[in-house]
């Protein structure tokens, strides 16, 4: 065998290796962020378990609100149904929260709803879901993040175009997030 | 929370006037010690000399032993004398009691203080920031109560490992080496979690050879996990059992809290989070909460700092909001 042909042998091999060990690579973080979106699934779905309770402690007294409160019941039917994209669950979340921290803030017109027991442990029960609920979004963010890394970085870039690998959104948090921080302060 | 300028003012009301009495027992004590150390060191040669006098005539080896036994009865009667005369033998626990469990209290009424006790080597275990299990663990100075809604606990503690080296004449010889000198704080965490999260002092700094090493840790199971907070990250390193709930715990209103608060703090912190306790270790080289003998303990410097180190304790709680209690834990 001449040498060239021992050459080629060394730099075919060593290429093949390295799309492999790359590609596992790409695999394994791009599951990791899948699996890190799962918890953000998991999370909102406790978040939509409270929302019966939620209208059922609210409704006695705010009748004014009986049309956010009939909304955020049809949102929470449509996110159980399961039939949403990724997509539309992320928008549908947006929507349910800002519903949600509108019916918080609505809440301070009604001190005796505030002040009672059942609406003070729920609401409780609510701080920590949306505190689990962005821990989730945070831990998909970097998840995302070193998928993305990776998927932008040299020479990772060139095999993830090759296999189809693109890249993944990172979780904004919105506005209406911004204004559920707000609501807990409020509480205190 | 208590000041220091307030505390300065306790010093001077309350604390002072014990302090001089204490400080006289302290100096009636190093004096008799010195004065029976000084007698121990000449009674030898006196003995010599009595031995040389009396001995005339008898042979060398009977004067030699004569000699030995007469400063061996010496040494003893001086050593006798030292503990029952010159020894105060409720200076420590009247200090302890008059002063440290004075401060504790004027820190905050609400917390207990037993100077025998400490934290137990369950919770060190239980705490997982140090995985090297102890052959020896020691403490004192507990303090212990409930600060609004937090229950806290901490205490001086030293655990320690041995090990065993063969030299080559087959020697055997014993090593002590600390795990950790320091005080261990323990605390009511305000939310629910059921993992381990531990936060390490960053040692390595920043950059990837130092993120890659951080990343390699042999001795936990917990994985290594990076955070958003840049500023976090340049002074901590963690290690959590569950991503998520690492994040819920560590919050970024809490990574900044921790990141101030070890800014105002020289020593080092290690910090766990484990079934909804918080685990906070500050090593000390020094020993805390101990009288000193041999200078003036009526000063209001040194004083100070037993407040300022029951303060520093203390203040987690604050530092740290633990009594923002808006989450389903009560």
């Amino acid at each position: 065998m001449s040498t060239s042909v021992i050459v080629i042998i060394a730099v075919a091999s060593f290429l093949l290796l390295m799309s492999i060990i790359i590609y596992n690579k790409l695999v394994r973080l791009r599951n990791e962020s899948e699996n890190a979106f799962a918890s953000i699934d998991a999370m909102s779905k406790k978040r939509y378990d409270l929302i019966p309770n939620l209208v059922a402690s609210v409704q006695k007294y705010m009748e004014h609100e009986s049309g956010t409160l009939k909304d955020i019941t049809e949102m929470r039917s449509r996110a159980a149904s399961g039939t949403l994209s990724d997509d539309e669950k992320v928008s549908l979340d947006n929507k349910i929260s800002k519903a949600m921290g509108g019916i918080m803030i609505a809440v301070e017109n009604y001190p005796e709803l505030k002040a009672s027991d059942n609406f003070v442990q729920l609401q409780r029960s609510l701080n920590e879901v949306e505190e689990q609920l962005s821990a989730s979004r945070r831990a998909y963010n970097s998840a995302v993040t070193n998928y993305n890394n990776s998927v932008q970085m040299f020479p990772s870039n060139i095999f993830a175009g090759l296999f189809g690998f693109r890249q993944k959104q990172l979780f904004e948090i919105s506005e209406a997030e911004r204004q559920n921080v707000n609501v807990k302060s409020l509480f205190n | 929370m208590k000041t220091l300028s307030e505390f300065e003012i306790f010093y001077r009301n309350e604390l002072n006037a014990v302090l001089i009495d204490l400080d006289a027992r302290r100096r009636r004590m190093v004096k008799r010690t010195f004065l029976i150390i000084t007698l121990m060191c000449l009674f030898v040669p006196f003995s010599y000399i009595i031995v040389q006098i009396l001995g005339e005539g008898f042979e060398d080896e009977t004067r030699i032993y004569a000699f030995l036994i007469l400063s061996f009865i010496g040494l003893s009667a001086g050593l006798i004398i030292m503990t029952k005369w010159a020894r105060d033998k409720t200076f420590y626990s009247d200090f302890k009691k008059e002063i440290i469990e004075r401060i504790v209290k004027f820190v905050s009424p609400e917390l207990n203080y037993d100077g025998k006790s400490y934290v137990n080597y369950d919770s060190f275990r239980n705490s997982r920031i140090f995985m090297k299990s102890a052959d020896r663990y020691r403490g004192d100075d507990l303090v212990h109560g409930m600060l609004d809604k937090t229950k806290i606990w901490f205490s001086e503690i030293k655990a320690e490992y041995e090990t065993t080296s063969t030299d080559s004449d087959g020697k055997t010889s014993k090593k002590w080496h600390t795990i950790f000198k320091g005080l261990f704080f323990v605390a009511d965490f305000n939310k629910h979690f059921n993992t381990s999260t531990v936060v390490l002092p960053n040692r390595l700094g920043k950059g990837p050879l130092a993120n890659f090493f951080n990343k390699i840790n042999l001795t936990r199971k917990e994985k290594h996990i990076s955070l958003e907070d840049p500023d976090f990250n340049k002074q901590f390193v963690v290690y959590s059992m569950d991503q998520v709930e690492a994040r819920y715990i560590l919050s970024p209103a809490l990574m900044q809290r921790l990141t101030s608060f070890k800014q105002k703090h020289k020593p080092p912190m290690y910090i766990s989070f484990v079934n909804s306790l918080l685990y906070v270790a500050i090593a000390y080289k020094r020993d805390l909460f101990e009288p000193r003998y041999l200078s003036k303990i009526a000063d209001y410097q040194k004083i100070k700092q037993y407040f300022e180190d029951i303060h520093l304790a203390v203040s987690i709680v604050e530092e740290l909001n633990l009594n923002n209690r808006i989450w389903t834990k009560e």
